[in-house]
């Protein structure tokens, strides 16, 4: 019985060597991980930060990794601990949820940086990267008021990233019309997309005609929404490209290329010049944040809108509009 | 809201809750099957997730709607004769065989639409509204009921013709004591066992219809989990309906119209309800339900039990 | 040493040393099939994954051995094990006494909420006061709200299996509505409740890892449960209800106060889960609180064969599983969800051998 028990451990000793070496061997390489909020194979808010990922990879030749954790505040400090005990050099917490958990774990790892998504922290080596939604729904609420009569949002989840896309879009188009018309629909996941189909739908209905969906995986369906609705129905395709799905509604692009953003900051971090204060991504980063017209579609933005939304652009790269918060 | 947008809004509505009520209508039937037999299936979700995830692997392949249909139908139908397999042939629980089915279905069905259809981000054709001549111009009216797709109206004669084999049919009157009296059909030369797997082909390939009308009939893509609940729903449905086919369609057109309700309410600035007191209504109206319509009343007596042959 | 022990049974303690024995080789059997189960699940699952493209031993030397690399992740797998032996545990007496209660989910939200309510109330209080006050909040609120789907099934011969799905659902969208509204902490940008006062916050094991108590409480009261149901006659009662209730209301058994008795147990249980979750693992009330640890509970008590003691066993063995599915993305990208489909194979296949070990039986 003796025997067999030593037997044992020896054979657990071996083994755990046997997958201890790799990790040596691979000491040396820049290593970058991802915890994301959720499916990196739905088109959105995971996709972006997978992307991000991809971006490293390729760019800088860092060695990635990712792992999904549907929500799950739970195995956040776990899953940063993994990562950071396995020597990865940056780990980016794709939410603002990873926040706490990254604080508390990034105290035992002070060679480590933590980078947090949509957070506007900087503590050691915690530091929050924030594309400012509000800047580009700003500007879309803009456009919806001087083109349309009544506009609809569909949002997936009551979550910060979606209420501050939301509030941009709210802002800016009450300062085009104070009085202009907006309402607001959740359909309480981020999975049911003929809810936000459904939810689309009754707002068209209801007279809505610039509709802008923002439910992660559950987009898809307020975008067909929209198509089935005719071409009086306008919209703005936002973080992926929508275009085959609404080819006749969307009047241009909001595409994020947040893995740029990544990239240059990973970059200064392998350089051994890491940021000194959180990052904001916005409209003044034409690399991260492209904001564009259609030509192509059958109904397009007059010219002279377009030149006013480049006016404001540029107010609001140069910091002179505020276009988040209520 | 003045009367004209009223009636919009009721048009909208009954529209969109026919939609929202169509996979529950054909998964609800199909379990009214499998429980008039005394096969309780709580594996519904899994099932349903397989079905629309077959439905939009085989349209993806070949571009027909149709063929996707058949696919959700024989996905559900597979799915459906393991669950078969286990509950009747083996005997094991039903209940805790369908918890098993649902981990599978949801586990298998994420693990392969990742492994293939991540990076592709594509979508598919899906079935498009067929407005019926004069009927969908009827004001209101016409856009609330004719300007549906094809599977949405398949849910009526769907609804019609199972509550006529159910009740019409031998086949029906074996399928029913077979819930009920199992010894007496076995007695009488009838196979148990068959009928309990026609009942539980019926049922998944219903189940498997329903799904796939998630990714064939109403969204473009298959999304994990993009039943989202609704294959519980469904058993709430029946005992709500109480086990008629019917019953089960209007049952689920109830459903519909709260969810619907809810969506439209939240859109309605002037409402300060918060909208989760409109998302739980429907599942505490269920309770409700049970209650009033107390005891066991139509549930087939044999509900759950496997039936040991002489 | 066998040698020895013979001495002993022969000639001090037959009876006793006997009975030993017979327990020990009844456990040895009964682990059969679970141990098949699993490893047929293993299979399985390595099977998909080489016909998926995927390095299919990589789930027994990552998956198994990979969740095993230091103390850290065996703290881990424990602290994700707690909720599911309380959760599997409660549900081996409710399946026992044939209850299905599905609900298991909704009354560790219903706990999490009591138990947040409580620890971000009461300043002041010691520990010695404030973690049991926690603890207890998050158990009567759990048994309180499966006691409600209990009551409905005893009173009005309500669906327990509706009820509870029914109350899942209601549960969520409770907590959905307090962290969005009424209990949001409004300093913070994502929705969720104020933090817990320090004073209820589950004491940690060692200070430096995550493994709080509450491992140690699942396992205690697992033990008790096992003793409740096998020893009191309480528990046989419980146990003649689920096998027989018309024989049980012979025997003078009340069957309605034993069904409201299984619910509410399993109820606490669960509840007592949503408690640690929040006052030992978030200190918060998130929407999201639980990743499905009360539909994963019923699994646990099914491989567990309705043994809460098999439970301590089987929770483990599905935390194991979480952990190693998490470690596997990681390292190879696998899809985490292969997860999923271990655990229902895992339950078919117990399903299967049982039915096999009685054909077995009857042949012999």
């Amino acid at each position: 019985m003796k025997f067999s028990r030593r037997l044992f451990l020896e054979g657990v000793a071996a083994l755990s060597i046997a997958l201890a070496i790799p990790a040596i061997a691979q000491a040396d390489d820049f290593k970058m991980g991802l915890l994301v909020p959720g499916s990196v194979s739905e088109e959105g808010w995971n996709r972006i930060g997978f992307n991000a990922l991809k971006g490293v990879e390729s760019q800088l030749g860092a060695k990635i990794s990712y792992v999904e954790l549907q929500q799950n505040p739970a195995s956040f400090e776990k899953a940063f601990r993994d990562y950071a005990s396995q020597g990865y050099k940056v780990i980016l917490g794709h939410g603002f949820e990873f926040q706490d958990a990254a604080l508390e774990v990034a105290l035992d790892y002070p060679d480590t940086y933590f980078l947090i998504s949509s957070s506007s922290i900087h503590e050691g080596n915690v530091i929050g990267l924030n594309t400012d939604t509000s800047q580009p729904f700003y500007l879309m609420g803009v456009i919806a008021a001087k083109m349309g009569k009544k506009a609809g949002l569909v949002g997936g989840m009551e979550i910060p990233p979606i209420q501050q896309a939301f509030a941009g879009f709210k802002n800016g188009a009450k300062s085009v019309n104070p009085d202009f018309p907006i309402s607001e629909a959740y359909i309480g996941n981020f999975t049911d997309t003929t809810a936000a189909k459904e939810a689309a739908l009754s707002m068209i209905s209801q007279g809505a005609d610039f509709v802008v969906p923002n439910a992660s995986g559950a987009t898809v369906g307020g975008y067909q929404a929209i198509a089935e609705s005719g071409k009086d129905v306008r919209s703005f395709s936002i973080f992926s490209d929508f275009t085959p799905v609404a080819p006749n509604n969307i009047l241009g692009l909001y595409v994020a290329d947040y893995a740029q953003g990544v990239v240059e900051v990973v970059k200064s971090i392998k350089d051994g010049s890491p940021p000194t204060e959180n990052v904001i991504f916005g409209l003044k980063d034409p690399k991260v944040m492209s904001f564009t017209f259609r030509d192509d579609g059958p109904v397009s933005v007059p010219a002279e809108i377009r030149a006013e939304v480049k006016a404001i652009s540029d107010k609001i790269a140069a910091g002179e509009i505020k276009t988040g918060g209520e | 809201m003045d009367d004209m947008m009223f009636l919009t809004f009721l048009a909208t509505l009954a529209g969109a809750a026919w939609r929202l009520a169509t996979p529950l209508i054909f998964a609800s039937i199909g379990e009214v099957f499998s429980e008039r037999a005394g096969v309780l299936n709580i594996g519904l979700e899994g099932t349903m997730l397989v079905g629309a995830f077959c439905g939009f692997a085989a349209a993806f392949a070949t571009g027909s709607v149709p063929l996707g249909l058949l696919a959700g139908i024989a996905g559900g139908m597979l799915f459906g004769l393991l669950f078969a397999f286990f509950t009747i042939t083996i005997k094991a629980d039903q209940i805790v065989v369908g918890a098993a089915l649902n981990l599978l279905g949801m586990g298998l069905t994420a693990f392969l639409f990742r492994t293939y259809y991540v990076s592709t981000g594509k979508g598919i054709e899906i079935a498009q509204p067929v407005h019926i001549p004069f009927l969908s111009d009827i004001p209101f009216l016409g856009e609330a009921f004719f300007r549906q797709n094809l599977i949405v109206y398949s849910t009526v004669l769907v609804a019609i013709l199972a509550s006529l084999v159910l009740f019409r049919t031998s086949f029906g009157l074996t399928l029913r004591a077979v819930g009920e009296h199992p010894k007496a059909v076995d007695v009488a030369g009838r196979n148990v066992a068959a009928y309990r797997y026609g009942a539980v082909m019926v049922g998944t390939g219903l189940a498997g219809l329903g799904g796939a009308f998630l990714t064939l009939g109403h969204s473009n893509q298959f999304v994990e989990g993009i039943t989202s609940g609704r294959g519980f729903i469904v058993l709430a449905v029946v005992v709500f309906a109480r086990w008629s086919p019917i019953g089960a369609f209007f049952v689920s057109l109830l459903f519909g119209l709260f969810y619907a309700l809810q969506l439209m309410l939240q859109a309605q600035a002037s409402i300060i309800v918060p909208y989760q007191v409109l998302q739980a209504l429907p599942y505490i109206m269920t309770i409700i339900t049970l209650v009033v319509l107390r005891g066991k009343g139509a549930a087939p007596s044999k509900l759950g039990q496997p039936y040991e042959m002489r | 040493m066998a040698q020895v022990n013979q001495g002993v049974r022969e000639t001090v303690y037959p009876q006793a040393a006997q009975t030993f024995y017979r327990t020990l080789s009844q456990i040895a059997i009964s682990a059969v099939t679970p141990i098949a189960a699993v490893l047929v699940a293993l299979a399985f699952g390595a099977a998909l994954l080489w016909l998926n493209g995927f390095n299919g031993s990589d789930i027994v030397t990552v998956m198994i051995f990979g969740s095993f690399q230091d103390m850290r992740s065996v703290g881990e797998i424990l602290l994700k094990a707690t909720p599911l032996i309380l959760i599997g545990a409660g549900l081996c007496v409710a399946f026992r006494c044939s209850i299905w209660n599905i609900g298991a989910e909704g009354q560790l939200y219903a706990g999490a909420i009591a138990a947040t309510l409580v620890g971000t109330s009461f300043t002041g209080l010691s520990v010695w006061v404030h973690v049991p006050l926690v603890m207890l909040a998050g158990a009567l609120a759990g048994a309180a709200w499966a006691g409600i789907a209990g009551y409905l099934k005893v009173r009005f011969q309500a669906s327990e299996i509706v009820t509870t799905i029914m109350l899942n659902y209601i549960a969520l969208i409770l907590t959905s509505y307090l962290v969005t509204g009424p209990m949001r902490d409004a300093s913070a940008a994502y929705p969720q409740s104020a933090r817990l006062i320090r004073e209820a916050w589950t004491p940690r094991i060692v200070s430096d890892m995550r493994l709080h108590i509450g491992i140690l409480v699942a396992i205690v009261l697992a033990v008790a449960l096992y003793i409740f149901l096998q020893r009191s006659s309480r528990g046989f009662a419980l146990r003649v209800v689920g096998l027989n209730p018309h024989a049980a209301r012979y025997a003078g058994m009340q069957v309605a106060r034993n069904v409201m008795l299984a619910m509410c147990i399993s109820g606490a249980m669960a509840g007592l889960a949503g408690a640690f979750e929040v006052a030992g693992v978030t200190h918060r009330l998130y929407q999201n609180i639980s990743p499905g640890y009360g539909f994963e509970g019923i699994a646990v008590a099914l491989l567990a064969g309705n043994n809460p003691l098999a439970a301590i066993v089987s929770g483990g063995l599905f935390a194991t599983l979480r952990s190693g599915s998490e470690v596997l993305q990681i390292t190879s990208q696998v899809p985490q969800v292969l997860v999923l489909v271990i655990q229902g194979i895992v339950i078919l296949s117990v399903v299967a051998f049982a039915k096999l070990r009685d054909i077995l039986r009857i042949v012999a």
